[in-house]
């Protein structure tokens, strides 16, 4: 761990995506931080990682798509993106993601990924 | 001195707002430099000056403002999050003059100059 060495940014994604603006927010936090290139990792857990499933359309129930903005995460340098394998497998869900470059990790090595960076903001 | 920049999420009228005001007052009397205080999401609304919390409720705003004209802390305001909730400074009197409008940039700022950024 190269603690307060550099520092790093954790965003832990927890809630789904369309009932609330959380995912959102997150998201703008994200790329606010990407465009002063200083990327931050991703983290996807619980709820959270419904953000990464494909094949969802917000405009069915009138809410702006910010999930195709993910898609951008190549283009802003954010290529840390982590999902808790344990939550996809409590919801049932397979490893159908919307965008690439997704790591899925057990609940021990996603901690010890997301406890490395010594900024975690949750949303 | 240590250097610590806050992150506010949670609504004036949320327990998480005690907590948060007694995490920085705490930090101050361990002799603690807080470097700035960043309100983003429901946070927006304790710069409402129509916010009115029952009078034998913890009344965040005064702790706020006493932090801020104690302490010269700035108060940021993220004005996206602010707009979504009726907080416009174009109409200016909403907003309690204790805040500084801004955006997320200053964040960014904030967690670069900090030795620690926390959110609460």
């Amino acid at each position: 761990m190269n603690h307060l060495t550099q520092n790093t940014l954790a965003i832990l994604n927890s809630k789904a995506p369309y009932s609330n603006t959380a995912g959102k927010d997150a998201l703008d936090i994200a790329l606010i931080f990407a465009s002063f290139e200083q990327a931050p990792s991703l983290f996807f857990q619980g709820d959270g990682v419904y953000q990464l499933i494909a094949n969802q359309d917000g405009s069915l129930i009138s809410v702006k798509d910010y999930l195709k903005t993910f898609a951008a995460f190549e283009f802003y340098d954010i290529e840390d993106i982590y999902v808790c394998e344990n939550s996809l497998i409590e919801r049932k869900l397979t490893t159908d993601f919307h965008i690439e470059q997704i790591q899925v990790l057990s609940t021990q090595k996603f901690t010890q990924q997301l406890m490395s960076n010594n900024t975690i903001l949750r949303f | 001195m240590k250097k610590l920049a806050v992150l506010i999420t949670s609504p004036p009228y949320s327990n998480l707002s005690v907590t948060a005001l007694n995490y920085i007052e705490t930090a101050l009397k361990a002799d603690i430099e807080i470097i700035g205080v960043f309100f983003y999401q429901d946070a927006v609304l304790h710069a409402n000056n129509q916010v009115a919390i029952a009078s034998d409720e913890f009344q965040a705003k005064n702790h706020w403002q006493k932090l801020q004209q104690s302490y010269q802390i700035p108060l940021y305001l993220c004005i996206t999050a602010a707009d979504k909730r009726g907080l416009s400074d174009e109409q200016p009197t909403n907003i309690n003059p204790i805040f500084t409008v801004t955006g997320l940039g200053e964040l960014v700022e904030l967690s670069n100059k900090a030795d620690r950024l926390v959110q609460l």
